[in-house]
This record gives structure tokens, sequence and C-alpha cells, in this order.
């Protein structure tokens, strides 16, 4: 069973490479092989689960070597699989999460002329999403590392007709390219300091070689860092996120809110050893999450495009996740990895399926009233959102969220600051959430017509996902009440926690998870004062950007990307404008000139004339004969 | 002659035998069809047969020829490119209302001239095959002579081969002066006895040699013809005249040249290495803002040669194996492009310009794909077949030393991806214009589909894992010195 290992990554690029070189294919057939191949993985993760929890392996990890990639100078990256928890817990979701989304896809991309293109790109990058989480080196983990940008790079710009997709396509490129040269610039530390950049020979000889807080240890973690917030969107390099949203749908639930933004998550749980090594990062981990989670839900409060609001609560929920990872609680941020995969895949569905019953309208100002015509849309998004808002007891959200918002409490790294901004940022977020409810589902019709319903493909999704979204709680209760340590307990086999529950902490810890409740159940209710009270027009709900300062402040994402496009983007071209015939460009002008030159005379010696051709002929011999004899 | 002798000689049997079922037949019934299927029956007959002349190698058959494993490598490539060639031909003559048989008798008789360059070993067979090749491709460059510039093609080839068979019998009569022997054999003692130098007869003669091997390979000076015969030919001949006939005067020049050390013959080697660092530059320089197609293959072929001689100035062990490795890239490569470009060219005239590929890609997936796959080839991009050849050259000429030989070959190699890559951007820009170039539509066939599309999977073959063949031509083609 676990030496099957390989085919779960090497049947989606099997996928791509039948979809791209198989010439057309019937849509059913396209469709078939798409969410086959993922499927089939995710048969394969769950008996791989059930393998790890009945009969766990020696160590609870297995490696599966297949063959050494290269071998130059002592490095020597094998083409190598290592499945722990963390990794299961990883393909799980991506092949889990993945399959229901080809599946919806296959309903959602029905009339697109791209289809088949579509399916192959999203084959494609759950093949290099398997590779990044099963890699057993950073190599191999770099190779689905930029793998899976590229195939982001390519479904952000699907529609790429339309110029406004492909430039924000280079822009997520862009943007993220940065951190990843980051990383890289960590794995080359790593490997001119370690020798190595297998993961745990690499964490072996850090432990041995490195002091803690020593500059090394401090400087590798800070680059891999680097890495990680780019591709999570965290701050700084958040910017690229909302406009990834000119995607597909599908592509914003899998890429966009599941899987790929949680590889930063991901790297600094694979790399823990080395961010224990260095406990000033860990505290700038820390700061980044609190930052960016209060930061995006402001954001995401004056949004009015739907998906954005969708992908600024991402970016807000993968800050919570930075939070956890900040203070040492790994399983708690791998918990709310899978609460979030699974609700927020179900936001963006059941918010795909709404935009395309409304004819791909996508501004809330002219929605409204929509729970009538939509009901079963309606209550998928409902309970998504109750998820996403964290409401007590009902739905996965609340309980990842507490476990966070307690192992900050109760971390040596973390504290009462950390814990009042987790709860400030839940309290945002309980508004944002409720403010989308009401403004798409109550109220008036405010003009958008629904055209199309749903099908069963796309329903059964939904349905699905809403179940697992309110369920998947259940493996891991406070210990307050329930007290299953399910997930936990699974996971440090992999990631032994920093965060120990010190014991008679129990009235201390009521008394946090009663405010927190309060004040979320608060956040809703503003929400329902403002939103869902007061019949809205359109003409109330305030122009794009809004009118107030602070408002427009945050619609524009803090000012991010102006700040970014005065201070980079514009030098960087008036430089590259003034530079364009630069000294350094001589060269190669000279180059070419001299090429055409050359070529230009050497042409008139193709006359096309017997006379000519042969008196060349005779001339060169007789010159050959001289140069042979000159010697 | 004995049994074996008879083996061994059983390919070029086949080759011959069915040059003459071929014009029985067609004395009584006309049909290109069966012509083509009987030329390639021959041919496929003559390879399978290859394994068993392999059983008796080496042997000499006294005094012309020698079989050994050198020999049969080449034998076997030449017999797939004329293979292919044949497929192409039985299309594309199709399209012509004449007499076509003939062509094939052609086709066999100059494919039996290259066999028995690739084995000679002896002056006599060397010119034999030499006016064997020759002689029937003059015909074949004019044969379709309704087309614009076929007959002017076919003249200026015919008088400039003469030309230059006029220099190589003058080299042999000089050798014969100095030697007092015709066997390739001789030539080998002489260089074994005079440790500090041949006489000038011999430079001269063996210079006067290579000046009538030069002009088939259309290396500078011998160049000039190379466009005009290429771009008024028909294609599958250009297919022909770009491969075999050249790779088997690589294979004879190999043999020839083999015994010579380069560096007690620094005059002959020292001319040899200007003619290939001449031919590198000037045949990527001369391509580089060409409109014509052909004329760019013709061009890029050259240069293409000046490589090759850059291994065969090598010499040592690994010369002749790198030659021979990147003939076989090389082979596969321009098969394919002329494969392809015969097949589009419409029936008044050839799809030969640039501009007549704008948009192939967008009309015709698939034979852009090929032909991309092809010219990448051809450019030496990495993963393909022909990265690894120039790869091998390069290590081969390092290896010997010809840093100067190797900064030209790298030098001129960049040029010419300038115009590789024109032609590539020409075929996969204009997506939606159907209308533009002159590209015919019908749908290809399936023997000539399949012959494209092995040679491009070989093509990527090689390029990913090219160490088999690579060890195979190495054991085969070592050469006694």
């Amino acid at each position: 069973m676990l030496d099957l290992l390989w085919l779960i990554p090497a049947l989606p690029f099997a996928g791509f490479l039948l979809l791209t070189l198989a010439g057309r294919l019937p849509r059913a057939v396209i469709a078939g092989i798409g969410c086959g191949t993922v499927g089939v993985g995710a048969i394969f993760s769950l008996l791989l689960c059930h393998r790890f929890l009945t009969a766990p392996p020696p160590d609870h990890a297995f490696t599966q070597s297949l063959w050494t990639w290269f071998d130059v100078a002592g490095l020597a990256p094998g083409i190598a699989f290592h499945l722990d928890a963390l990794s299961l817990v990883m393909i799980s979701v991506i092949t889990g999460v993945g399959f229901l989304i080809h599946v919806y896809s296959a309903e959602y991309m029905r009339d697109d002329e791209g289809f088949q293109r579509f399916f192959a790109f999203l084959n494609l990058f759950v093949g290099f999403m398997l590779v990044l989480v099963l890699a057993d080196n950073f190599v191999l983990l770099l190779l689905g590392w930029e793998g899976v940008g590229l195939c982001s790079y390519l479904l952000i710009g699907f529609w790429y007709r339309e110029p406004a997709n492909g430039a924000a396509a280079r822009k997520a490129f862009v943007v993220t390219r940065i951190g990843d040269t980051a990383l890289l610039l960590g794995l080359f530390l790593l490997f001119a300091s370690l020798g190595t950049l297998h993961f745990q020979e690499a964490f072996a000889a850090a432990s041995l070689a490195w002091e803690p807080g020593s500059g090394l240890a401090v400087a590798a973690a800070l680059l891999i860092l680097g890495g990680a917030v780019g591709k999570s969107a965290q701050l700084p390099l958040q910017t690229w996120l909302p406009d990834a949203m000119a995607g597909p749908t599908p592509v914003s639930a899998l890429i966009h809110a599941a899987t790929m933004v949680t590889a930063g998550v991901y790297l600094i749980a694979r790399c823990h050893v080395l961010f224990e090594l260095a406990p000033a990062v860990l505290l700038v981990v820390a700061i980044v999450g609190a930052a960016t989670l209060l930061t995006a839900g402001f954001s995401a409060l004056v949004q009015h495009d739907i998906k954005r609001v969708l992908a600024y609560s991402t970016i807000s929920q993968l800050g919570y996740m930075f939070l956890a990872l900040g203070v040492g609680a790994w399983s708690a941020a791998m918990f709310h990895f899978v609460t979030h995969a699974l609700f927020k895949a179900l936001l963006f569905l059941a918010a795909g399926a709404l935009i395309l019953a409304l004819h791909h309208e996508q501004d809330m100002r002219k929605m409204g009233g929509l729970r009538h015509k939509l009901p079963a849309v309606f209550w998928t998004f409902l309970i998504g959102s109750v998820s996403l808002a964290a409401l007590p007891l009902i739905g996965s959200g609340f309980y990842s969220k507490e476990k966070i918002l307690w192992d900050v409490w109760i971390s040596p790294l973390g504290g009462p600051a950390f814990w009042a901004v987790g709860v400030a940022g839940a309290v945002v977020t309980a508004l944002y959430t409720f403010r989308m409810v009401f403004l798409v589902f109550f109220g008036e019709s405010r003009g958008a017509r629904v055209e199309h319903r749903p099908g069963p493909a796309v329903l059964a999704v939904l349905v699905i996902l809403a179940v697992f979204s309110t369920f998947a709680g259940g493996i891991e209760l406070p210990h307050t009440f329930g007290h299953v340590t399910f997930f936990s307990d699974f996971l440090d086999t992999a990631l032994a926690s920093l965060v120990v529950l010190p014991p008679g902490l129990d009235a201390e810890l009521w008394a946090l998870l009663l405010v927190a409740s309060a004040l979320v159940l608060a956040g809703a209710g503003v929400a329902w004062w403002l939103y869902g009270k007061r019949t809205q027009t359109s003409d109330t709900m305030g122009a794009a950007p809004p009118r107030d300062p602070l408002l427009r402040f945050w619609f524009a994402g803090w000012g991010f990307d102006a700040v970014y496009d005065t201070l980079l983007v514009r030098p960087y071209q008036f430089l590259a404008r003034r530079n364009r015939r630069d000294l350094v460009d001589l060269g190669p002008v000279f180059i070419a000139a001299l090429a055409r030159g050359l070529h230009t005379l050497l042409s008139e010696t193709q006359t096309g004339r017997l006379r000519w051709y042969a008196s060349v002929l005779v001339a060169g011999t007789l010159v050959l004969l001289l140069l042979a004899f000159a010697q | 002659m004995t049994a074996a002798d008879f083996q061994a000689l059983l390919p070029f049997m086949c080759v011959a035998a069915a040059a003459v079922i071929v014009m029985l037949v067609i004395s009584f019934y006309r049909n290109q069809t069966l012509s083509a299927i009987l030329t390639l029956a021959g041919l496929l007959v003559a390879l399978a047969s290859l394994p068993i002349a392999w059983s008796h190698a080496p042997r000499a058959i006294p005094p012309l020829l020698r079989v050994d494993s050198f020999a049969l490598v080449h034998l076997a490539l030449l017999l797939v490119g004329t293979v292919a060639v044949t497929v192409f031909s039985q299309r594309y003559l199709e399209k012509y209302r004449m007499e076509r048989g003939e062509f094939y008798i052609l086709l066999l008789l100059s494919a039996l001239g290259a066999l028995i360059l690739a084995a000679a070993d002896h002056f006599v067979a060397f010119f034999l095959g030499l006016e064997l090749l020759s002689v029937s491709l003059y015909v074949m460059v004019g044969y379709i002579f309704v087309k614009e510039k076929a007959l002017e093609a076919a003249v200026k080839y015919l008088f400039l081969a003469g030309l230059t068979s006029a220099l190589l019998l003058f080299g042999l009569a000089l050798i014969y002066a100095a030697l007092g022997s015709m066997e390739f054999s001789a030539l080998a003692a002489a260089v074994a006895g005079a440790p500090d130098g041949l006489s000038p007869f011999l430079v001269a003669g063996m210079l006067l040699v290579f000046a009538g091997a030069a002009f088939k390979l259309s290396v500078v000076p011998f160049h000039l013809w190379t466009p005009d015969i290429y771009q008024g030919a028909p294609a599958p001949v250009t297919a022909f005249l770009a491969t075999v006939s050249k790779g088997c005067v690589v294979a004879v020049l190999l043999r020839f040249f083999a015994p010579l050390d380069p560096a007690s013959q620094t005059g002959l080697f020292s001319a040899l290495a200007a003619v290939a660092g001449a031919s590198m530059i000037v045949g990527n320089l001369l391509a580089l803002l060409q409109d014509n197609l052909k004329r760019i293959l013709a061009y890029s072929s050259i240069a293409h040669f000046g490589y090759i001689l850059v291994a065969f100035l090598a010499g040592g062990e690994n010369g002749p194996a790198a030659a021979t490795f990147y003939l076989v890239t090389y082979f596969a490569a321009t098969l394919i492009a002329f494969g392809v470009i015969g097949y589009l060219s419409p029936t008044d005239q050839e799809a030969d310009t640039v501009a007549d590929y704008r948009g192939l890609f967008w009309r015709r997936p698939g034979s852009a794909a090929l032909l991309s796959i092809a010219i990448f080839s051809l450019l030496g991009l990495p993963l393909t077949a022909g990265f690894m050849g120039k790869f091998f050259l390069v290590a081969a000429g390092a290896a010997a030393g010809l840093w100067p030989l190797l900064i030209i070959l790298t030098v001129s190699a960049t040029l010419g991806i300038f115009y590789y890559l024109r032609i590539i951007i020409a075929m996969y820009s204009g997506e939606g214009r159907k209308s533009e170039g002159r590209t015919a539509d019908a749908p290809f066939a399936p023997t000539s589909a399949t012959v494209l599309v092995l040679l491009a999977v070989l093509l990527i073959v090689i390029g990913i894992a090219p160490e088999p063949l690579l060890a195979f031509i190495q054991a085969a083609t070592t050469l006694a010195p």
C-alpha cells in the first residue's frame, strides 16, 4: 500500500500529459480524466490515512526513494517522497478538496472553449502541489513550489484575451517571485553551511551545528519565511492575492484559498526545527500573522466585489495560521488549515455558483434578496459563513480558531497582546462575513437577475463541502468540553508542539472562550444591524472606492499597491525607459549590426552565376593549397 | 568470392537488385506507387540484411571494399535516410503528371553510390561511389523540369560536380604518383613510414581529394552552389542532397584521413581548420536574414558540416564517434524539415518562404509541432538530440584542444539561434488568420506521418537518453589508425 505512494502525484501528471498531448477530446472524457486522476489520489490518501492510524509505519513516517535526480558536487537530491502526519494531512486535503473542485469545474466550465486546457492546468497544479508537500528534500520541494507558481500564473490568466487578467497573472508571478528568491537564497545558505538539502539530515545537522538564536539560524529562518510570506500572501507581499481573483472561480477556490496559498504555512511547519533555533524569527512570524489578519480583515470589510471579500478573508485567515505558527502551535495552525480549506472552498464555490447564476455579476451592490431564488446556494453559503465567522459551537471554524486563540494565550511565545489581536480579527471576520451574507441574500433585489440555476454536480459538491465544513471540527475539541485531541495527537507524531497546556487553567480558558464568543456574536449582530435590518438600495451602498478617506484606505488594501507603485514600479520603469540605449546594450547592438553587415556582404557572393561559382571554387582550392604549404 | 564475402555484401546487393527490379517492372507496368513500394522493400531488405553482414564484420572485400562496424553503422544511417526520402517522394511525385517511375531507379542507384562510399577502402571504390551518387543526382535535381529553376539547378550542379570530380581525380593521381598504390592502407603505411612529414605530392593530393569531397559537404569555399540547388530541387531530393549525399562523404573522409596524426601534419590540418571555421561563420551569417526556408536550411547545413569538421579534425578516439553521432541527429532533423516542406508544398510551387509558414501552428498544428522539434534540434536546444550532438562535438574538440574552433562554434551557433527562431516565431504568430501562406491543405499520408513522427520521437529520445546510442556508436566507429 505504502509503496504506491508515488502514484498519488504521478496520476495528475499523467492526466496533464494525456490532456495536453491527446488532441481534442470529448468533454466527458476530459472531465473524466481530470477528476479521475485526482479522485483516485483522494482514495489512496484515505487508505494511507487508515494505514497510518491502524498500523503506523516505524517512526510514523515513510520515505519512498524513486531515483536520484542529479548528483553534482555533493548535491544529490533524490526524487523521493516523505510521508508523515504533516504531509498526509496536506495530501488528504489537496486530493480531497481538489477532487471536489474538479467535479465542480466540470459543470462550472462546461461552456468554456478552453475546457481541455483548464483541466490540463488544474491537473498539473495538483501534481506539483503534491510534489511540494511530499518532497523529502528542499530541491524537490522547490520544484513543486515553482511548479504551483507557474500553474497559478497560467490559471489566473486563463482568460488571457482580457489584458487585465494577464496583468493580474504577471503581478501574482512577480510578487511571489520576490519571496521565491528569498527562499532560494535560504536554500543556498542551508547547503553552504550544512552541506545537505535533505530535510531530516539538514534539520539534524542544524540542531547540532547552530546555537539557538545564532546568526546563521536567524538568517536561514528569515529567508525561508520570505518565501512563505510571498506564497501565502502575508504582509508585505499580500498584494497579489486580491488581483488573482481574475482567474476562474474554481481556481480561486483550489489554488488561492485551499491549497497553494497554504504552502507557506506548510513550509514553516516543515522547517519548524530551523524556526525553533531562531526564536526571534518566530516572533516575526507571529507579528506578520497578527498584522496581516487585522489589516486584511479591515480591507474585506469595505469591498464590493464578493470574490475580493473572500480573497482578503483568505489573507486574513492565513494570518491566523501564521500567528499560530509564530507561537509554536503547529497543530493548531494545521487544524485551521484543514477547516479553512473546507469552508473557504465552500464559500468560493458557492460564490461561483452565485456569480454564474447572475451572469458573471460579482458586485454585491447589485445582488440582494437572493435567498429565495437560490435557496441551495444560500444555505450552503450560510454554513460556510458560520464557519468562517467562527460562530460558537456550530461550524468547524469555531474550533480551529479557538484552538489558535488558546494556544496563543498560553504559549510562552504568545501572550495577551497577540490574543487580543486575534479576537479583534475574529470580530472583524464576523462583521465582514455577515455583511456579505446580508447584502447578497437578504433585503430587496438590486438589479442582478437570476438567469441560470446551478446543476447537480455543483449542488452535490456544495452539500458535501457544507457537511464536511460543519463536522470537521469534531476531530479536535477543546478539553473543557468534549476533549478530543485526535488531530493534534496525530500531528504530534511529526511536529512536536511547543505549546503544552498547563493544568488548572480551566476557569481562565472558559472565560477566554466566553469573551471571544460573545465578541464574535456581537460582530455578527452589528452586521445585522448595519446591513440586515435596514433595507439597502444600491445608491446607499456607496461608491467604489468609498468617499470616506479611512474606508477608501481600507478599500485599497491599506495603500500597499500605491506605495509599491510609487516606490518600486515607477522608478524601475523610469530607469528602464531612460536606460534603453545604455552602454551595456552597445555590445549586443554592435554584434547584431556587425552580423547584419557581414550578412549583407556575404550575400553579395551568392550571385547565382555559374562562372563566379566555378571561379571561387578553383580559387578556394588554390588558397587551401597555399595554406597547407605555407606552414 | 566466398559465401562470407557474399553475406557481407548483402546490403549492397539488395539495393542494386532493387534498382534492377524496379527498372524491369516499369518497362512492363508503370505505376508510381508500385515502384515506390518495390524501392521501399529493397531498402528494408537491405536494412534487414545488416545484422547478417554484421556477423561477418570486419571483413575486407579486396581490393575495393571493407565491411566493418564503422561502415555498417553508416550504412544503416544512409539506408534509413533513403527510406525516409522514398516515402516523402512517393507523395510528392503524385502531384505531377509525368513519368515518375524512373525516379526510384535513380534514387536507388544514388543510394548505392552512397553505400559504396561508406565502405570504400580503395580509390576506385571512392571514385565510383562518388560518381554513381552524383550522376543520378544530376537527373534527380532536375527531375521535375516543369518547375521553375529546376533545370538551372540541375545544370549548375552538373557543372560544378564535374569540376570537383576533376579535382578529386587529380588528387588521387597525385597520391598514386607518390605511393604507387590505390589502396587506403597504402596511405597508412606511408604515414607510418615517414614520421617527420609526408611528401608534398601526397599532401597536395590529399587536399585535392578533400576538396572534391568537400563540394558534396558544401563547406566553404565550395559552398556557393548549395542554396541555388536546394531551392531548385524538389523537396525530397533536397532532403537526399542534404542528408545521404553528405553523410556518406563524411564517412569516407573519416576513413581516408584516419591514419593521419593532426600533430605531425600541421600544414594540411591548418587548411582543414580554416575550412571548418569559415564554414561555421559563413554558413550562419548567410542564413541570418534569409527569407527562404530552403535557402536557410542550405546555409545552415554549411554551418552544420563546419561543426562536424571540428570532430573530424579532433580525430582520436572520440572524433569519429562524435561526427557519426552528430550525423544521426542532423539526419533526423533535416529529414523532418524537408519532409514537412515537401508535404506542405502545393503543386505549382514550393512552400518555401518564411512567410508561407506564418501562422502554421493555427492551421496545421501537427506539422508545426514536427517542424518545431526539427528546428529546435538543429539549433541545439537542450533535451533534443541536436544538443547532445553539439555537446559531444565540443567534448571531442576540447579533448583535442581545438579551442579557436570551439570558440567559433559557440559564437556562430549562437548567431544561428536567430534565424531558427525566426521560423518558429512565424509559425506560432498570426493566430486565426487562416488564409495566410501558400501551404497545401491535404492531410498527411499515414506512411509519411509515421516516418515523421518516428524521427521526431527519435530526436526527443536521443535528447533525453543519448547514452545507449552513443555507447553503440563509440564501440562501432573506432577506426584503426
